[in-house]
């Protein structure tokens, strides 16, 4: 028989407490300011689902959502198997493998709002090293500042730089937890080296991989500050994705009930995709 | 004139009685809304629409805790979608299921609302007893 210490919910309880404050309650407000109007002074008015349904009637948010889902997509068909390609060529041993993991967790210990500076001098032309040395010294165009498609090439270069480095340590993680018996059975079997990683390798990092593309699938699609802070949204609109849209809305505007509104789409498609993609990978797992 | 007199003396009992002497205090309406603001003074903004939501949601999950003390394991089945599911993750379905029904109805179709409710319901149904 199976036994059930009770006594764990006690030690859950204030992770319960502090998640209650800094995600239950926020959430709940946010429910209750998508259906009224508000114009400061905490006076509400009720407003029904007309935000709802104004915002799924919008252009403009299916821009910015057909943007973010763009963004999110090339940055998860770039980063995950370029970070699977270089955890492969790490070291497994030796003094080089902490060498390679620092490097590697260097880029994900800059803040946010550091990364969207640092690439924004970085790319800006005249001024910065990568913006002068491709206009002038190679004569490329390149203005992230006026060209839509420059600003779009940043921003996903600037996302890659940031962040390769969490898939590659968590599948790093996988690959160093396979034992030798299983590449000592391969070689014996004469097998290649794709067929080594496509049924030993793969199979065994699936699950540190689904957790790594969950994590930057979310990060991804609310990612906020660093094209912010790079692009500001622009040139024009080209660069706004969702949570930029969101922050204009609900800051810049100071429409609290479409911006409440939004954020709640802007969540269920989240927590859609999320869950579908877990419940896909981890279907057959619990035979 | 001596039959229209007592009427004269009728006329402040039915002034009275019409509420002219309260003209200058409007009467307060104490009727219950569900979309007026519950407690004004309050920062959540909260209507007894969107609590009742919540009472709801909060009531289905003290619920489940409540079946699970009884009968612990959670109800553990394979079902019609493939997917091992506890008694929470069919809540959490059909909660996700029925956002995502009036999402795309309001979408593609608008209101009124009616259909969806009933397909939201009939979602919630399925998925306790299928999935």
């Amino acid at each position: 028989m199976k036994t059930e210490n009770q006594k764990a919910w006690f030690f859950v309880l204030p992770v319960l407490l502090l998640v209650a404050f800094n995600a239950l309650v926020p959430i709940m407000t946010v429910v209750n300011y998508s259906v009224q109007e508000t114009f400061g002074d905490n006076l509400f008015f009720w407003q029904g689902l007309d935000w709802f349904q104004q915002l799924l009637n919008s252009e403009r948010f299916y821009a910015a959502l057909g943007r973010q889902f763009l963004f999110t997509g090339i940055i998860l068909a770039i980063e995950v198997p370029l970070g699977i390609l270089i955890a492969l060529s790490m070291p497994r041993k030796g003094i080089w493998v902490p060498v390679c993991l620092v490097l590697m967790a260097l880029p994900m210990l800059i803040p946010w709002n550091v990364v969207g500076a640092m690439w924004n001098i970085f790319a800006l032309p005249k001024i910065g090293m990568l913006g002068y040395f491709l206009n002038d010294v190679l004569g490329v165009p390149y203005d992230m500042t006026q060209n839509p498609l420059a600003a779009w090439i940043t921003i996903i270069v600037m996302d890659v730089w940031h962040w390769t480095s969490l898939v590659v340590l968590l599948s790093y993680a996988g690959l160093v937890s396979i034992s030798d018996a299983y590449y000592q059975a391969a070689r014996i079997d004469g097998a290649s080296r794709w067929s080594v990683f496509r049924y030993i390798e793969l199979p065994k990092m699936k699950s540190v991989l689904t957790i790594a593309i969950l994590l930057r699938f979310m990060d991804s699609f609310n990612i906020y500050t660093e094209p912010f802070v790079l692009t500001g949204g622009g040139p024009g609109n080209s660069t706004t994705l969702l949570s930029i849209d969101l922050v204009k809305i609900a800051l810049g505007q100071f429409d609290l009930g479409p911006a409440a509104a939004m954020s709640l789409i802007y969540f269920a498609i989240t927590l859609l995709v999320s869950w579908v993609f877990y419940s896909l990978m981890t279907k057959d797992d619990a035979k | 004139m001596n039959r229209v007199l007592p009427l004269f003396l009728l006329l402040p009992a039915g002034a009275s009685a019409q509420g002219w002497g309260n003209v200058s205090k409007p009467v307060e309406e104490k009727g219950f809304s569900w979309t007026d603001p519950l407690w004004p003074d309050f920062w959540m903004a909260w209507t007894p629409a969107t609590f009742a939501l919540f009472c709801a949601i909060f009531g289905a999950m003290a619920i489940l805790t409540v079946l699970e003390v009884m009968r612990p394991g959670g109800d553990e089945r394979r079902g019609a979608l493939g997917l091992v599911t506890t008694r929470g993750d069919r809540l959490f379905i059909s909660l996700l299921g029925a956002a995502w029904i009036f999402i795309v109805w309001m979408a593609l179709i608008g209101m009124p609302l009616w259909w969806p409710v009933g397909i939201a319901v009939a979602w919630g149904v399925f998925c306790f007893w299928k999935v």
